[in-house]
């Protein structure tokens, strides 16, 4: 399990070396997506700003407890757009021009080859922005210092929720070779998850709570943090990893199993 | 036994899309699939350290069956065995043991130099540091690449990416390799450096190798076994003096004459004449055993500026089988 684990780590240091060779082989366009990052990060941040210029409350949150929100959806948004986000528009592609093919035959799951291999370097400069603007929201909440110490862990729960999910989506592509409305689709989902689930009317939030969980991302971590005494909103996250990733294993070798590549 | 299949079968469900505005409406409802056989029930046994060609036109199965043995795609029917394991599971093991060179696809990244994609490679494969530089700069020396391992990938030629992406493919040194149309698009000169550099790694390790390629030098060269698909069937499969006689013990003769002879002049027929449009030059095929007699007769009859034979070279072959695949139901020659 350990040399495993080695092999993994030592593969995904070869992605971060090949990404950043990659990124910085077009210094302009580096730099273009750090700009955009913080545009992305703004206006997120002000329009919110601006709708509570007129209303003292959306829901039952006031702006310092939606801040708190928003910037933990922003902060995993934000590590999901360095690490992981541009794989899925890379693998609709490999699908359909049978790049796949090298994937499948190099020794480590497909999956993390797949997914994981395209990190954007120039993204990670925000995450220190975004990281450090959750503190500042976590402590306006009136977090205290250990909770704000374990919200990593939080974050992590969050986004391995929206990728696993993310990736039993795109194991349809397998069987719909052109992808680009599945990929337009989990954009949709993305920024369904972005709100607060009381914004949504009932069934809507049954649907993206319990069928297709988008709305645990970031709600269940943001609901235990803001009230530590009902573990259920996380109970339910955690029930939805296990679940999805299970679903991962069978779509995924189903998919495998029914992929044809491309005539030479 | 490197590899070994028993009535291997690929089928593929194509849909028939109806051409215009109508027909693509109707096929956003209704679509009409009908099954292909890429590959027809196909045996094969492969011993450590072969070189086999597998020819054949375009769409006779030959991509197909290098998906199956890497386990890229899973069969249809019959039973396969590469190095021991079932490539349809796609164990790791089974990963580490094989290679495939597509020359028509790349797995290098396009947008950084070719020594990144091959360190990362080295992270896959768990090379340590003395067996990757030892294999890396033997390959690179061999290659003559060293001076362009640390140019951006989009930036070499497609010769050069060539010898890059079989870098990429010997770093792990793998048992089989797989060879789909290596040389693809390639000049002469390429083509030449490629062959000789597989050769030599085929003699060097005793790996065991499969290639395709429309390219019969490739296979001349390189093969010491052929074996021919026709629609997904395999037609032929033997060395390549017996694929060289597939058509008879036949020669190739070739006149100059230093004026326009008759076509029609019987000491021609029966020899599938080919002459040129001024009528002062002729080809023909003769048996062996007819040599002498035909070149004395023609040669006391014309004069001839100029004449030579030359066995029937493994391109005509092919050609002539391929023009008519029906020799192949009544001249099967398989070992």
């Amino acid at each position: 399990m350990k040399n495993i684990l080695k092999h993994y780590a030592s593969v995904y240091h070869g992605f971060l070396q090949t990404s950043l060779s990659e990124a910085t082989s077009f210094r302009l366009n580096f730099f273009l997506f750090i700009i955009m990052d913080i545009i992305f990060f703004c206006s997120s941040v002000m329009s919110v700003h601006i709708i509570y210029q007129h209303i003292e409350k959306i829901g039952i949150w006031s702006l310092t407890e939606f801040m708190f929100f928003l910037s933990f959806s922003l902060l995993v948004d934000q590590i999901h757009m360095a690490f992981i986000a541009e794989n899925f528009w890379y693998f609709s592609d490999d699908i359909r021009m049978g790049n796949l093919d090298f994937f499948i035959i190099k020794p480590i799951s497909t999956i993390f080859s797949v997914f994981f291999r395209h990190i954007r370097p120039a993204s990670c400069i925000n995450i220190l922005f975004t990281g450090a603007y959750f503190v500042y929201c976590s402590k306006q909440a009136g977090l205290s210092n250990l909770f704000i110490l374990v919200s990593p862990l939080f974050v992590i729960l969050a986004l391995l929720l929206m990728v696993s999910l993310e990736i039993l989506l795109s194991c349809s592509m397998f069987f719909m070779v052109e992808s680009m409305g599945i990929n337009f689709l989990r954009m949709q989902f993305q920024k369904l998850s972005r709100w607060p689930d009381f914004v949504y009317g009932y069934m809507s939030q049954k649907v993206f709570t319990f069928a297709i969980p988008i709305l645990l991302i970031s709600n269940a971590p943001i609901k235990f943090l803001l009230n530590p005494t009902d573990i259920t909103p996380l109970l339910y996250m955690l029930i939805a990893i296990v679940v999805t990733i299970l679903l991962i294993r069978i779509a995924w070798a189903h998919g495998l199993r029914a992929y044809e590549s491309v005539s030479s | 036994m490197v590899i070994q299949s028993r009535n291997l079968q690929k089928k593929y469900k194509v849909f028939e899309k109806h051409p215009g505005i109508v027909g693509s409406i109707k096929n956003l409802f209704h679509r009409e699939f009908t099954e292909n056989f890429a590959v027809q029930p196909f045996d094969l046994e492969a011993h450590r350290g072969e070189f086999i060609g597998l020819l054949g036109p375009n769409g006779a199965g030959k991509t197909s069956l290098m998906k199956m043995f890497t386990g890229i795609t899973v069969p249809s029917g019959g039973s396969l065995q590469v190095c021991g394991h079932d490539p349809s599971k796609r164990e790791i093991d089974f990963r580490r043991k094989i290679a495939l060179v597509m020359g028509q696809k790349s797995q290098l990244w396009w947008d950084i130099p070719a020594l990144d994609s091959f360190l990362l490679l080295q992270k896959y494969y768990e090379l340590n540091e003395v067996q990757f530089q030892a294999r890396l700069s033997e390959m690179a020396a061999l290659l003559d690449v060293e001076k362009l391992l640390k140019i951006h990938v989009r930036k070499l030629s497609l010769g050069e990416r060539m010898k890059m992406e079989l870098i990429a493919s010997l770093l792990h040194q793998p048992e089989v390799i797989f060879l789909d149309e290596p040389t693809i698009g390639l000049d002469v000169i390429a083509q030449e450096k490629l062959r000789a550099f597989l050769l030599d790694y085929h003699d060097k390790n005793d790996t065991t190798m499969v290639l395709t390629s429309h390219y019969m030098a490739d296979v001349e060269a390189l093969c010491d076994r052929i074996v021919l698909l026709l629609n997904g069937s395999k037609c032929f499969d033997g060395n390549i003096k017996q694929f060289e006689q597939i058509l008879g013990k036949e020669k190739y003769l070739s006149f100059h004459f230093s004026e326009a002879v008759d076509p029609q002049n019987s000491i021609f027929s029966g020899f599938d004449p080919k002459f040129s449009h001024e009528n002062s030059k002729v080809e023909l095929r003769v048996p062996e055993e007819k040599l002498n007699e035909v070149s004395l007769s023609i040669l006391q009859q014309y004069t001839v500026n100029d004449y030579h034979t030359e066995k029937l070279p493994i391109e005509r072959v092919m050609k002539t089988l391929l023009e008519n695949p029906e020799i192949m139901k009544t001249n099967v020659s398989t070992t």
